[in-house]
């Protein structure tokens, strides 16, 4: 081969491993999807699970509820990994954790052997106005379905201070039971849930820098 | 035209690879996973490639993981590294087909050591980025989960290759660019399984370098005389075998 097309083709070489770095690097840093996921149980922290997690699917292969899904092309970085969309089809806690015992890379921690001890995230009352058990109703359907019932959510009861004759049925969340598994997010009656899972700590730093 | 029983055999292989990824859709339970990683009825296989990264990336690797691509780099050992790429992937089958259909038949085509060069990308990246690069945006990947769990946008890029290479450049993604298949071609060299071929048989019609996606191997033996074709990037598919009209090649087991 001469010299002169040794040379050209060194420097095609070249811009070509520039482009395709640069789509790389757009796609993977410059994207979105930097953000918290609801993950499966087990899942170490995000930036140690985007490392660990190889996008084989096997927990969501496993999952006989069909919660675990496989982030399509809109969730960015998080593209190929698995994650839970609660409010569609929450985790059920299954005791015998199929998911973790599938994954083969720790990203789904292997020492996680009671479904209860999942931590995942933890619900958080976020629409307190619309709440029907703050307005006074007895609605409480997301302590009837929460696998921790009397745990991680329960019931006070107070008077109303308006009113001084009318009971509130107020369901709160500690944080230290729940698990994060968004049962009381998918059966809240309201259109918009006035009980979500939100993540356990706020993410670090890195995370929002992009 | 006669029937070369070598591609039939290997598209056996590949339908049932796909049927295995469907597996979530048919709903059987005997495998799960992907060709990143997957367990068939209990035997665990891992991508070596893929466990390179989640080492490099936090330094340890979990026993499922060690063990998956310790066999899987036992079985391509012997098999010749991209034995993968000829017999298993799905990429490999879509972009194969997809260059059988008629066409524009003057594409160029790149050279086969930028796989190298993308492969050092690959784990550069990874470092840099903190994520396995190549797992996330894999084709491979891609397939995968479109065939386990329905498509989504980003089969897109699988689109995106199979135009590339129909009006641009002749097989760009498994002959030039795929990190797994310059990982796996690395491999190639030292397995025993190769292509043998028998000069004083040879007729030197041509057809086995028309069927081969890396014709570049076969120069050694047919211009040089080597008795077997050496390069690793060769993938044992057997269509040269299949299609020679006097038996000058076969595939034979040798010592390294």
């Amino acid at each position: 081969m001469s010299r002169t097309k040794d040379k050209s083709s060194l420097a095609l070489g070249a811009r070509g491993a520039l482009v395709g770095g640069g789509a790389v690097w757009f796609l993977l840093k410059a994207g979105s999807g930097y953000g918290w996921r609801l993950r499966p149980p087990g899942a170490v922290a995000e930036d140690e699970f985007l490392k660990k997690c190889l996008r084989c699917g096997r927990c969501a292969h496993v999952c006989p509820y069909q919660a675990v899904q496989m982030g399509r092309l809109e969730t960015g970085v998080a593209l190929g990994t698995p994650l839970i969309v609660a409010r569609k089809n929450p985790c059920r806690l299954c005791a015998d954790l199929p998911c973790v015992k599938a994954c083969p890379s720790g990203a789904l921690d292997p020492e996680l052997k009671e479904a209860l001890k999942t931590r995942m995230g933890t619900a958080v009352i976020v629409e307190r106005q619309e709440c029907l058990s703050l307005k006074g109703l007895r609605c409480e359907v997301c302590y009837r379905v929460c696998p921790a019932i009397d745990k991680a959510i329960t019931v006070e009861n107070y008077l109303k201070a308006k009113t001084g004759r009318h009971a509130i049925f107020e369901p709160v969340v500690h944080k230290e039971h729940c698990t994060g598994c968004g049962i009381c997010e998918q059966a809240c009656v309201l259109e918009r849930p006035a009980i979500v899972v939100r993540p356990l700590q706020a993410p670090s730093e890195s995370w929002y820098e992009g | 035209m006669r029937v070369n029983c070598w591609t039939i055999g290997r598209r056996t292989v590949q339908a049932a690879v796909l049927l295995l990824l469907a597996s979530p859709i048919l709903g059987w339970r005997g495998f799960e996973g992907n060709l990143g990683s997957a367990s068939l009825s209990g035997i665990l296989l891992s991508d070596p490639l893929a466990t390179l990264q989640v080492f490099l990336l936090t330094g340890g690797l979990a026993l499922p993981l060690l063990i998956g691509s310790a066999s899987v780099l036992a079985v391509y050992g012997v098999l010749g590294g991209r034995f993968f790429c000829g017999w298993i992937c799905p990429v490999g089958l879509l972009t194969d087909l997809s260059d059988r259909l008629p066409g524009r038949r003057n594409r160029p085509s790149w050279r086969l050591g930028w796989k190298g060069l993308v492969l050092t990308l690959t784990l550069l990246f990874s470092l840099l980025l903190g994520l396995p690069v190549f797992e996330t945006l894999s084709p491979i990947g891609i397939a995968g989960r479109a065939l386990s769990f329905g498509p989504g946008a980003e089969v897109i890029l699988l689109a995106l290759i199979v135009a590339c290479e129909l009006l641009l450049v002749r097989r760009l993604w498994c002959r030039s660019l795929c990190p797994l298949g310059g990982f796996y071609a690395l491999l190639g060299r030292m397995a025993p399984l190769k292509v043998g071929y028998r000069r004083e048989r040879c007729i030197h019609c041509g057809r086995c370098r028309r069927v081969c996606f890396v014709p570049e191997v076969l120069a050694p033996p047919l211009e040089e005389g080597a008795t077997l074709v050496q390069s690793g990037e060769c993938s044992r598919c057997g269509a040269c075998i299949g299609t020679c009209p006097v038996s000058a090649l076969a595939l034979h087991f040798s010592k390294p």
